[in-house]
């Protein structure tokens, strides 16, 4: 049986969610299964557009969604997204990989995500506003349930 | 760069930052057939280290690693 690593991303920064795929994909270049449950500000990365408005959402799950977008910061130093912006122009002139290629590299590696059902009902996200690669939507106890396989269970 | 190991294909990972030198690594290595060696190429500084290590993981056999200046040169055979 292959070796497992699960990951909670729970953060919806650039920098720590390069931290996540650097080691996911890494993993999974190890062979090792990888699992990533994403919840509350991490759903961010998922996000398929910037916007993720809908008619059914409340006014405060609006405000969240105007205010907490795909659009990442860093979690140091964003200066209201300059510090973002300039990471992103330097990790161009360095040639490191983006959060991009590393999402792609992710899923040719079979990574699986895993949206967490309870934080989506809370933001008013729906399957809609994410990404496809979304392998399930649960909850915790499918998560722990994958945890208690890991030999590595980390949370980002 | 001569190196008493015959590698059957090699791959230049130079410039580029962990994860990209191991996750080529494992990429070029599913195509190859057992036996086969492959040679790495890279500059970043970790790959000396990291190479071994993901040959732990993997079960893939670790040969040698070498030195030039800033460039590390990986020898890695196909369990």
């Amino acid at each position: 049986m292959k070796d497992k690593i699960t990951i909670i991303l729970f953060s919806g920064e650039l920098d720590k969610a390069i931290a996540a795929f650097t080691l996911a994909t890494t993993a999974a270049a190890g062979n090792m299964e990888v699992t990533i449950f994403f919840t509350f500000w991490g759903l961010n990365i998922l996000k398929k557009e910037r916007l993720t408005l809908s008619a059914t959402q409340k006014l405060m799950q609006k405000m969240f969604n105007l205010m907490s977008t795909s659009s990442l910061p860093i979690s140091r130093l964003n200066m209201f997204g300059m510090g973002a912006w300039m990471m992103k122009k330097l990790m161009r002139k360095t040639n490191a990989a983006s959060l991009q290629d590393l999402m792609k590299l992710a899923k040719e590696l079979g990574v699986k995500y895993i949206a967490c059902t309870a934080s989506c009902s809370v933001l008013g996200l729906t399957a809609a506003n994410l990404v496809g690669e979304v392998d399930e939507f649960a909850g915790a106890a499918t998560y722990l349930s994958e945890a208690k396989e890991a030999k590595i269970n980390l949370f980002i | 760069m001569t190196s008493a190991i015959k590698a059957n294909k090699s791959i230049d990972c130079t410039g580029l930052f962990c994860p990209m030198p191991i996750v080529r690594t494992k990429q070029e290595m599913v195509g190859m057939k057992s036996g086969e060696v492959l040679e790495i190429v890279a500059d970043d500084p970790g790959f000396a280290k990291d190479l071994p290590a993901w040959c732990g993981l993997t079960g893939e056999k670790f040969m040698e690693m070498k030195q030039e200046g800033q460039f590390f040169t990986g020898y890695v055979e196909k369990k």
